[in-house]
């Protein structure tokens, strides 16, 4: 298994020929890691779940986002793993939310990625990852 | 615009609640996309920030959010996708805008001007027709 470090790293999957003994809907994945010299590697794995923890000034910029959104006292604790549901926003809460990161850090963000944030450090992750592609 | 040529056909009505839901988190979203081009064409930069019109579109969406039936959700939506294309294609005016959208709001124009020693009565009518 190849081991990501810190390095950027770049994955396109590629659909070609499916041999006879895998599973039809197998994708072949090929990565490539930049700055290790052109490795091109082919894995007959089907997901590749590639987790780089965000920096901690992009996590700190998206807490204050939150905080000034939902207008929580300084008291209340929000760090990387607190639920927007339990700091007490609703749904249309954290589609602002998103929208207000959309603004503040220049990304756009689309329809399946918006419903799948629910703590901060995934919203953290994800414009790690926006600001990565562009 | 893409942004504004939404409803030329009007579309089929939601099957749920939650397909009714989808449609007001993606007209909200096309709002708040286009308030930057709504901030320069009227030149309200000086009067409010991108983040309060946010907040103020959010607040009109809140005021119809005990509705359950996704047939009044639809219709609720066409009228806001008409407003926000009113707003967009500039068929509208500055004092409009400010008057509808940004005067009257606390947080945004804290209100020095109420005068105390009106009754209770004459709040309620000044604020509403029906009380």
């Amino acid at each position: 298994m190849a081991s990501v470090t810190a390095s950027s790293v770049k994955f396109s999957s590629v659909s070609c020929l499916i041999k006879q003994n895998q599973v039809s809907n197998l994708k072949k994945a090929s990565l490539s890691f930049t700055g290790n010299g052109s490795q091109s590697r082919r894995l007959p794995v089907l997901r590749f779940r590639i987790t780089c923890a965000a920096k901690p000034e992009t996590v700190k910029k998206v807490v204050d986002i939150v905080r000034k959104q939902l207008a929580l006292p300084e008291d209340r604790d929000v760090c990387g793993e607190s639920k927007f549901s339990v700091l007490g926003a609703d749904s249309l809460d954290t589609v602002e939310i998103v929208m207000g990161l959309e603004e503040e850090f220049g990304i756009c963000v689309e329809e399946e990625s918006a419903q799948s944030i629910s703590t901060v450090q995934e919203a953290a992750d994800l414009i790690e990852e926006l600001l990565e592609k562009k | 615009m893409a942004s504004t040529v939404k409803y030329l056909r009007v579309p089929p009505n939601s099957a749920s609640l939650e397909e009714a839901r989808r449609r007001v988190f993606d007209f909200f979203k096309t709002a708040c996309r286009s308030i930057p081009t709504i901030m320069e064409i009227y030149t309200i930069d000086d009067v409010v920030t991108p983040s309060q019109l946010r907040s103020i579109v959010a607040s009109e969406i809140r005021k119809n959010a005990h509705i359950s039936n996704p047939k009044v959700i639809d219709m609720l939506l066409f009228k806001g996708t008409e407003e926000l294309n009113n707003i967009v294609e500039h068929s509208k005016q500055r004092h409009h805008i400010l008057g509808q959208y940004v005067l009257g709001r606390p947080e945004i124009t804290p209100d020095s001007a109420t005068k105390d020693q009106g009754s209770e009565y004459l709040k309620n009518f000044f604020r509403s027709n029906y009380f």
